[in-house]
């Protein structure tokens, strides 16, 4: 008898064999890209920390939100690994249409790194590219006040308390950050996120997460940053 | 170099596009299959009513030949689930020239708040427990998918109406 292979097993070799292309012949080129610029620049060269100002206006501004601030490393001025934490809020009481409340605030954490993009590494200004992972666990409260069944007109009630959601994303980032004066620098940045792994809880579906903002709204997402140099 | 990256931002702007999903026909209902005690489809030669008492007393019409025309001639249809109740009782009435029969039946189910967005309105999803039911027209009615979501295809019971010379 003769042993079909799946079909699996033809997409695995296909997969190792354009890996190993890649790898011999762009070897030297992704070396390139991942080593550091050889001069006599350190290859510390500090940290910083910055705080958005984006989130904070939308607290202010709307009903949802977050506070966030983020720690990151410079090395050599080419390779930045960073940590965002926030906290992120939503408190939407009594839509206009649809008459639902929506409470959720918990924190939520970033890791990545960001490759600074320019020519001239050691300028006072940047470019970046980087990829962040993303993570959050928040617990949701929905209610809506009681409403008749269109068909039997009893009263119904609709809400669940303490619905324990997660999220996972990833985020591909492109910023800038400009020296002002003495440590300081401001910065902005695009972030395009794409979730890979949630649990919505018992109830369907959520609607602000903390951290990712509106699902369903836009896969973009922005910062505006106060950084300080330490 | 800034070149690249312009085009690679107008990219990441077409690609972020995306929009508020509300489903288009929100509605949760039971579906029912008519069928012959061979399994095969069966269209239904008597006129289906089927009616439920509302709040205040009076009956709501779920299948009204009289108004919608659905109850005749069919082998499948449609009817609401309540929102929040524990049990719904329906009556199943069989009416043709020489007869009319009702039949009582009673669904039994959990109920499940059903939420998508804020501004979607608010739903319920339902898993049926249990099915009882008289049997004077009604032969036996029995549970295919217990699951009610909005799934417009999904057959939730298949109704045996009793054969008649």
């Amino acid at each position: 008898m003769i042993r079909k292979p799946f079909i699996s097993t033809y997409i695995r070799r296909l997969a190792i064999s354009l890996l190993l292309l890649i790898v011999t012949t762009g070897a030297s080129a992704q070396f390139k890209f991942f080593s550091l610029q050889k001069d006599s620049i350190p290859t510390f060269r500090g940290f910083a920390v910055s705080f958005d100002l984006v989130g904070l206006a939308m607290m202010e501004l709307s009903d949802h939100g977050q506070y966030e601030g983020a720690f990151r490393l410079n090395l050599h001025d080419e390779w930045f690994p960073i940590v965002e934490v926030g906290y992120g809020k939503a408190n939407h009481e009594r839509d206009e249409v649809t008459r639902l409340t929506y409470r959720t605030k918990a924190p939520y954490f970033r890791i990545g790194i960001d490759k600074n993009l320019l020519k001239k590494k050691h300028g006072p200004n940047r470019l970046y590219g980087g990829l962040r992972y993303c993570f959050t666990s928040y617990n949701v409260d929905l209610e809506r006040e009681a409403f008749p069944d269109p068909v039997w007109q009893w009263n119904t009630g609709f809400g669940a308390t303490d619905v324990a959601c997660n999220y996972h994303w990833i985020e591909a980032v492109l910023g800038v950050d400009a020296k002002i004066f003495g440590p300081l620098h401001l910065g902005w940045s695009v972030r395009y996120k794409r979730r890979i792994a949630h649990n919505d809880g018992i109830i369907g579906k959520t609607w602000y997460v903390p951290g990712f903002g509106i699902y369903g709204d836009t896969r973009l997402g922005g910062t505006f940053n106060v950084i300080v140099d330490i | 170099m800034m070149k690249r990256f312009t085009y690679l931002f107008v990219v990441v702007m077409i690609a972020a596009c995306s929009s508020i999903d509300c489903p288009v026909d929100a509605i949760v209902q039971t579906k029912y299959q008519i069928r012959n005690s061979d399994g095969t489809e069966l269209k239904l030669t008597d006129t289906l009513t089927i009616v439920s008492a509302r709040l205040d007393g009076r009956d709501t019409s779920l299948i009204d030949p009289t108004l919608y025309n659905k109850g005749t001639n069919i082998s499948e249809f449609s009817i609401p689930i309540s929102y929040q109740h524990p049990e719904d009782m329906l009556r199943f009435i069989f009416t043709n020239v020489s007869f009319k029969e009702t039949d009582t039946v009673w669904i039994k189910k959990n109920d499940i708040p059903h939420f998508e967005s804020v501004d979607c309105s608010a739903n319920f999803f339902h898993d049926i427990t249990d099915v009882r039911y008289t049997q004077h027209a009604i032969d036996s009615l029995v549970i295919k998918n217990s699951h009610v979501d909005y799934d417009k295809k999904t057959v939730h019971f298949y109704l045996y109406p009793k054969a008649r010379n």
